[in-house]
């Protein structure tokens, strides 16, 4: 399949007409390295199962539309902040907006712009953010940061009838000892194709502790790449958990780099891909040094005519002893046209390590719906038990317990789409 | 109760039941027994539904209702349960949740109000303590991480509070330490009733020195062969099933 042709010369105007700040060096230099490289393609490893011709098609037409951004969908703002209570900082089609942001300004919490050296990551969708980013962000968490509720990032886009695209950017930062409870959630509305790109940092000191959920509840009709990198240093942890539930195409980048002794990473994730939907979650931990810990389970419900990746590597690097490095990954495929691609990876350059994988791929297990069967329950609602209880074992053990409610009832939502789906 | 003619059923190509008659009345505890491989499990579910094995001749009736019409969910309801020989384990759905969402199924079908909350959580306590099960079991996954005799009480429990007409308890001795045994037979002594059958499907004798049958019979080949009164289980106990089956075939 040929991509649709992108003009590098519209993307150059546009960062050039951009206005000129502190970053204007840094994204020209970012548009010169993106040209030289262009989107990812199919015949990349990396994006083997994940064809961005739509994304490409949006990125090009939003520099074609000189149009100013849609006003901000304010139901689905308020919808969202009565949905998780959070000290929300909320990011709108790419730009902070300072009077919904009261996060910017609790105790414990610096905000302010990106600076050029916050900026490197070598990876053309992360040069293609920077070359368009109007607006990046930069939180440092002292240790004295202890709020009462967690820190949210809303990342709210809206469009009216002109395709758009927006590129957001957040390097936040957890000094030594600090303990950060914060959530990242993505909502989207509007007729027209959205593209979201998203880049996300995230720095723990030695000691530091945190907590970090992103939900994904974009609209089904709107795209979006998200990269978060993150750095562990010794004796730091991470409880991170992942839910996608809506969107058109979603490719999410999550790169853990170990890089002190005894830090812990914990992910874990679930997808509920749809008619139509794509998700591709790509997860990377680099064991720089041992011992360490990295944890990793991801869960899929896939129906309708769909496709799921996960591709979890894990790379234990030389000297990185006393790694234990686990990666888990199990989708339910609930219809004969829903595609997964599962794949574990794993390098080992160590000799003192614990790495295991698994991933499975199937239906509900007969056994156990015979079995509720037979206490009376019947077969439609006992698969709906056991897609729920699929889910369910993701949904409990993310982090941020107080989201839990919630979260369990957008699955449900989502689930109940299937099932309706399922019955028509 | 239940009157089972002539049954017929196989999984696969592979015949199992060939030509099998019982009759349960109410009251009546039977003991199925026989070697491995006789057709004891298939028996069991057949009657509870399960849709790998196919009946190919025979009826079977419960409460004069042709059983083998009816969807396995709709037989519960109907008041017939199985004690599985391998109990599921079900992680996400809780114990407590699968329990009430099956006496609910059966209040439903009997055109009952849903359990009330309160009475539910006594009726469960109340049961599990006759059990000598830990309350805590409630909120665990359905049978997730528990041991053989842990599975095995769990079983009795859903059978306690769903009243069956007819019980099917298919190998709950098996894997059972001796006070398990004693539980798991204190659960369903205290269910006997006037009203209610239950079979025991067992290979061994032991659990009929706790559940005492009154009727015992040895299936072999996917056929009752030779049934008596609990002295036959004693008796092969001591001589083996190879007995009997020459017995038969004399």
């Amino acid at each position: 399949m040929s991509e649709p042709a992108f003009n590098h010369e519209a993307l150059l105007q546009a960062v050039r007409d951009l206005p000129v700040d502190s970053l204007t060096a840094s994204r020209r230099d970012a548009a010169n390295l993106f040209v030289a490289r262009g989107f990812p393609t199919v015949r990349d490893e990396d994006w083997k199962y994940t064809d961005l011709s739509n994304v490409i098609e949006i990125s090009q037409q939003s520099l074609q539309v000189a149009s100013a951004p849609a006003a901000i969908d304010e139901d689905l703002l308020r919808q969202t902040q009565a949905n998780l209570d959070a000290h929300w900082i909320v990011i709108a089609n790419g730009k902070v907006l300072e009077q919904h942001s009261p996060g910017t300004n609790i105790p414990g919490v610096q905000s302010g712009s990106l600076q050029k050296t916050d900026l490197a990551i070598d990876e053309p969708l992360a040069d293609l953010n920077l070359a368009l980013l109007r607006d990046g962000l930069k939180l440092d968490i002292c240790a004295e940061f202890a709020p009462d509720k967690p820190l949210g990032l809303l990342f709210i886009d809206t469009v009216e009838n002109a395709v758009a695209s927006t590129h957001a950017r957040v390097n936040i930062s957890l000094e030594r000892n600090a303990n950060a409870r914060i959530v990242e959630a993505h909502v989207s509305s509007g007729p027209a194709q959205h593209y979201s790109n998203c880049v996300l940092h995230l720095d723990l000191a030695e000691g530091a502790v945190c907590e970090y959920l992103r939900l994904q509840d974009r609209a089904t009709n709107h795209s979006q790449t998200a990269r978060l990198n993150v750095s562990l240093k010794r004796d730091s942890s991470l409880h991170h958990g992942s839910f996608d539930l809506g969107g058109r195409l979603t490719r999410n980048d999550l790169n853990v780099a170990i890089q002190g002794r005894n830090a812990t990473a914990r992910f874990n994730g679930l997808y509920i891909v749809a008619d139509g939907q794509h998700v591709d979650n790509h997860t990377k931990v680099d064991h720089l040094v041992g011992p360490a810990i990295s944890q990793q389970e991801y869960r899929g419900v896939l129906s309708g005519h769909c496709r799921a990746v996960w591709n979890g590597k894990a790379i234990v690097h030389k000297g990185a002893d006393g790694t234990d490095a686990t990666q888990a990954n199990h989708n339910l495929l609930l219809s004969d046209a829903a595609e997964i691609d599962a794949k574990p990876e794993l390098e080992i350059d160590a000799d003192d390590v614990k790495c295991a994988h698994g991933t499975t791929v199937g239906q509900l297990d007969e056994r156990a719906l015979f079995y509720l069967r037979a206490r009376g329950i019947s077969k439609p609602d006992a698969k709906r038990i056991l897609t729920r209880a699929f889910a369910a074992t993701i949904v409990n053990t993310s982090p941020i317990s107080e989201a839990h409610e919630f979260l369990g009832g957008q699955v449900e939502e989502r689930l109940r789409t299937i099932d309706d789906g399922r019955q028509s | 109760m239940l009157d089972i003619k002539d049954l017929q059923a196989r999984i696969g190509e592979t015949e199992i039941l060939r030509g099998l008659t019982l009759n349960v009345k109410a009251g009546e505890v039977h003991a199925i027994m026989g070697p491995n491989g006789s057709g004891k499990s298939t028996l069991a579910q057949v009657v509870a539904g399960h849709e790998d094995y196919e009946v190919t001749g025979g009826s079977v009736q419960f409460k004069g209702k042709d059983l083998l019409e009816l969807a396995p969910e709709e037989r519960a309801r109907e008041g017939i349960f199985l004690g599985f020989q391998y109990p599921v384990e079900i992680p996400g759905v809780n114990n407590a949740y699968l329990l009430k969402a099956a006496v609910n199924a059966k209040r439903q079908h009997q055109g009952l109000d849903e359990i009330d909350a309160f009475e539910f959580l006594k009726l469960a306590r109340e049961k599990m303590a006759l059990l000598e099960m830990d309350p805590k079991f409630l909120n665990r996954g359905v049978n997730e991480g528990f041991s053989g005799g842990e599975k095995k009480r769990n079983e009795i429990l859903q059978m306690a509070m769903l009243e069956p007409d007819l019980a099917i308890l298919d190998e709950t001795d098996s894997g059972l330490d001796i006070d398990a045994l004693k539980a798991v037979a204190n659960g369903v002594n205290a269910l006997r009733s006037p009203d209610r059958a239950i079979i025991l499907v067992t290979h061994y004798q032991r659990l009929l020195d706790y559940i005492e049958p009154d009727f015992v019979h040895v299936l072999s080949a996917g056929r009752i062969i030779r049934s008596g009164d609990k002295s036959l289980a004693l008796e092969l106990e001591k001589k083996g099933y190879e007995w009997v089956r020459e017995a038969a075939n004399a």
